[in-house]
């Protein structure tokens, strides 16, 4: 593991920023995550050591972006190529966080990390150049849909992070693309703020080629009466984490989240999240999917947090899971802890096969068992990605996407 | 009374059938004719065979044919999975028609009927002709054309469910149509539409076979022959009478029979 190696000799960034030594120190006492934890219980050793293997890579090789520029004006981004940004309109602005501000915001979080919890952006915090951090503050309505893409390009591990801050009444539609090249680790972590009143759809579609991995970590602080969707997706990779934070910081905000984990041959995704309610009237939908066929294996851990503080919280986490071979495993577990008194919360899982009479039923009608299968799927898929944020003309892209898979 | 001397070649021949699911008997026994343009109703209690009998027709994988054969248009069918027996024209209408979040019912119909279509070497429906077409045939079943934009059978009454079986009926236009239970769960009007729909649609080359508990769908489409079933066998075979002596008398006045035979 040469990422292990260079962290313990701390040797290995030059130009190291204040954050990266803040955080290069912090792992140096514990390389590692805890195996025993139940963040890293069920990874894959073996699959999580490939993802350390790589050198670190600063520089980022013009990316070929699979989805065609849409027509409705979408601002596109590109984590290291083209960060630049300052856009004033009469309904809108959307401006770059000052260094000041994107170092007190990602310090003020570090403070808060827990070494064993936080692990992931930790780690994504001490690879990330400056470079390669994109922190945004946004305010207004009416705002054109944006689409930030970030990639690993082939035999090297790339970091990026994205910061953004959506000020009050703030509206918009944000589409966050992780690609990862063959043979290749990306480290993404992701930081969301949203004011009070605002309101975030967001999309995040991750997918690798061969041999590539991901460690995604999303962290949303939801100030009163905002309101954050996310619908995810992420399939192809050998190895890939996804760990979502969500922390309604005052209560009386509203959480859904439908995300989906597509695994195939020896491969290993997992979701993993962490809702907490800190105060009353907070509201959570969520379903997590995953799809394991051949020798592979899906992961969901879920756990709600209700302290006493949150009253009136209403909580629903439902894991629906779809084992395709007799070879493929799938764990889940969500979880509530709640302390509060006057709450509705509910959890569930199911694991199950493909509908053996639904499928004859569309064989009864002159569909193949290949086509009924293909049916029956998208239909399980159609919920989650109706709920991404990307628009129609791409779609038929999505499609073909999972469709190779 | 299948003695008697047929113009054509029968559609469906049913020699003989034994079969089991979970090593666990069902069917011991089962002879069946049915020629074109005749309708055959099938009757007897719970648990007797009837269902059964339907899906081993369609093919349903989850049943093992241990004896006997069944001959569709001439040809061994024992072996064709569901979809090319669909295709080469059986249709079965479900007692409880399945309910498939997420597909659209217009999608669902168009790739159905083109696969039948395709195997009749007709030329295969895009979405604005098949629109036409489907909208031809919603007439039939008084469906409205709200319905085809829906989830297959997702959010359907009883009723609907049923309506939205005689519609695939229709677009398919199978050879042989076998409708289990196709009247449970309708009310007086909903029986009708159903029942006129099926006589619309049933003509001299095709073979209806309806499995129903109660006269009250044979009132409206007569049968040719009633058989009753139990046990996992057709215990008495005989016209819309028997069905009328049936109601009368009870499943009991059958247990009678077999004792007697």
């Amino acid at each position: 593991m040469e990422i292990i190696e260079k962290i313990k000799t701390n040797k290995l960034i030059d130009n190291q920023t204040e954050i990266q030594k803040i955080c290069l120190h912090k792992l140096q006492s514990s390389p590692l995550p805890n195996p025993k934890s139940e963040l890293w219980r069920l990874s894959n050793k073996s699959k999580f050591s490939n993802f350390l293997d790589y050198s670190v890579n600063e520089e980022n090789p013009k990316l070929d972006i699979p989805y065609p520029k849409n027509s409705q004006n979408a601002i596109r981004l590109i984590i290291g190529e083209n960060c630049q940004i300052k856009l004033i309109d009469e309904n809108y602005s959307i401006q770059q966080l000052s260094d000041g501000e994107l170092n007190k915001y990602i310090k003020d979080q570090i403070s808060c990390f827990d070494q064993n919890e936080n692990w992931s952006e930790l780690l994504n915090l001490s690879l990330s150049c400056t470079k390669n951090i994109l922190g945004l503050k946004i305010n207004g309505s009416k705002i054109p849909p944006i689409e930030i893409f970030s990639h690993a390009s082939s035999n090297s591990l790339n970091a990026k992070t994205l910061v953004i801050f959506l000020e009050k009444n703030c509206d918009i539609e944000l589409l966050q693309v992780n690609l990862g090249k063959e043979n290749s680790s990306l480290s993404q972590s992701t930081f969301f703020c949203l004011e009070e009143n605002s309101s975030l759809n967001h999309g995040v579609v991750s997918y690798g080629e061969k041999r590539s991995n991901l460690v995604n970590s999303l962290n949303v602080i939801q100030q009163k009466n905002s309101e954050y969707n996310l619908g995810s997706l992420h399939f192809k990779f050998n190895y890939a984490r996804f760990e979502i934070r969500i922390k309604q910081s005052a209560g009386k905000a509203k959480t859904n989240i439908k995300g989906m984990q597509i695994t195939k041959k020896d491969e290993q995704i997992s979701t993993y999240t962490k809702i907490d309610f800190n105060g009353p009237n907070g509201f959570l939908d969520q379903i997590n999917k995953s799809l394991a066929d051949d020798k592979s294996h899906a992961i969901f851990e879920g756990s709600i947090i209700v302290p006493k503080i949150a009253q009136k919280t209403d909580a629903s986490q439902l894991s629906r899971n779809l084992l395709l071979s007799n070879l493929a495993q799938i764990d889940t577990k969500p979880q509530l802890k709640i302390i509060a008194d006057d709450v509705k919360c509910k959890h569930g899982a199911t694991i199950s096969q493909l509908n053996e009479e639904e499928l004859f039923y569309m064989r009864t009608r002159g569909i193949t068992l290949q086509e009924a299968s293909k049916l029956q799927l998208s239909s399980y898929f159609q919920e989650i990605i109706s709920f991404i944020p990307v628009s129609k003309d791409r779609w038929d892209l999505l499609d073909k996407l999972l469709n190779e898979n | 009374m299948q003695s008697k001397m047929k113009e054509s070649d029968p559609i469906l021949e049913v020699e003989n059938l034994f079969a089991s699911t979970d090593n666990l008997p069902i069917l011991k026994g089962v002879s069946l004719t049915v020629y074109p343009g005749e309708i055959h109703a099938i009757m007897g209690r719970n648990g007797c065979g009837k269902s059964t009998l339907s899906k081993i027709i369609a093919g349903h994988p989850s049943y093992n044919i241990t004896n006997g054969n069944i001959i569709f248009s001439g040809e061994n069918i024992n072996s064709l999975e569901p979809e090319e027996r669909a295709q080469s024209g059986i249709f079965l209408g479900f007692q409880y028609p399945i309910e498939i979040p997420g597909v659209s019912n217009l999608e669902f119909l168009r790739v159905s009927t083109n696969s039948r279509r395709k195997f009749l070497n007709k030329e295969e429906l895009d979405t604005f002709d098949f629109e036409e077409l489907v909208k031809e045939k919603l007439e039939l079943v008084k469906m409205d054309h709200a319905f085809l934009s829906r989830s297959v059978n997702q959010g359907f009454s009883g009723g609907e469910k049923k309506r939205n079986e005689i519609l695939q009926m229709a677009l398919l236009e199978p050879k042989i149509a076998i409708l289990d239970e196709t009247d449970s769960g309708l009310d007086i009007d909903a029986l009708r539409i159903v029942a006129t729909g099926i006589k619309k649609i049933s003509n001299a080359q095709t073979g209806i076979i309806l499995i129903t508990h109660y006269q009250r769908l044979l009132d409206e489409i007569e049968p040719n022959y009633v058989h009753v079933m139990s046990d996992g066998q057709i215990i008495r075979t005989g016209g819309s009478d028997l069905a009328l002596e049936l109601e009368k008398k009870g499943y009991e006045w059958t247990d009678n029979f077999v004792k007697e035979t």
